[in-house]
């Protein structure tokens, strides 16, 4: 089966959390509150080279990138 | 091939050895027309190995009703309503945003979804304006990327406002 969203380059994982955040998003307003916390991520990731630390970089939006350039590469 | 049907046979004929022991109870009178539901989200199991009557699918494939003794299979879901025939008679309905539904051999049916509620939690407003919101963003010329977030937003929100009427 072909998926759009897989087309432009995103993965079932990243197609999953977009649909879970939206159904979090069309709860009734207490519910919401609660739900929408567990969508919150906040990591940083840095790469060792040569025993030094590298740049401290957001993993959010490392991963954004890394997306958009599969999906520009498939086309 | 003669050797599965030999197989077939075998397997038939060992209900009927069981039956000599009384106090032994095959499978199949222990739990006749029932199947074993968990249905775990990754915060909460909304069932867990719960005897219910059938349970009603959005499968990619179609939809699905499952019964007891289906057979084995895994289909990946929708964003969609999933019911639950319970064994009182009355039934449950939950939308949940995408997974997987795995037929196990033993009536044992296990769903997997990143979010599941009942129906009665969803605001129809809130569906309303974020469907203007993701329709502005799919026609819009954003990014590729963006487009198709937006899309699957579109996705998820047309099947939550069809289950809502």
């Amino acid at each position: 089966m072909a998926f759009a969203w897989k087309a432009a380059g995103l993965t079932y994982n990243r197609y999953l959390a977009v649909a879970a955040r939206v159904v979090r998003r069309s709860l009734k307003d207490d519910k919401r509150l609660a739900a929408e916390k567990r969508g919150e991520m906040d990591l940083r990731f840095a790469k060792w080279e040569n025993g030094k630390q590298g740049e401290n970089k957001n993993l959010a939006q490392a991963n954004e990138a890394a997306i958009s350039e599969q999906g520009q590469q498939g086309q | 091939m003669s050797s599965m049907r030999i197989a077939r046979a075998a397997l038939r004929a060992r209900p009927s050895a069981l039956r000599t022991f009384p106090q032994r109870r095959g499978y199949a009178d222990a739990v006749s027309d029932k199947i074993k539901l968990t249905l775990a989200l990754p915060h909460q199991s909304i069932y867990k190995s719960t005897d219910v009557v059938q349970v009603n699918l959005p499968a990619e494939s179609g939809e699905m009703g499952v019964l007891a003794n289906h057979i084995p299979s895994i289909e990946q879901l929708k964003p969609g309503l999933v019911e639950v025939v319970e064994e009182s008679g009355g039934s449950k309905q939950f939308f949940l945003s995408g997974g997987f539904a795995i037929v196990q051999p033993d009536s044992m049916l296990s769903i997997n979804a990143v979010e599941g509620y009942p129906l009665e939690d969803f605001s129809p407003e809130a569906v309303r304006s974020q469907i203007a919101e993701a329709q502005k963003i799919a026609s819009g010329n954003g990014s590729q990327q963006d487009i198709a977030e937006a899309q699957i937003e579109l996705e998820v929100l047309e099947s939550l406002q069809s289950a809502l009427k």
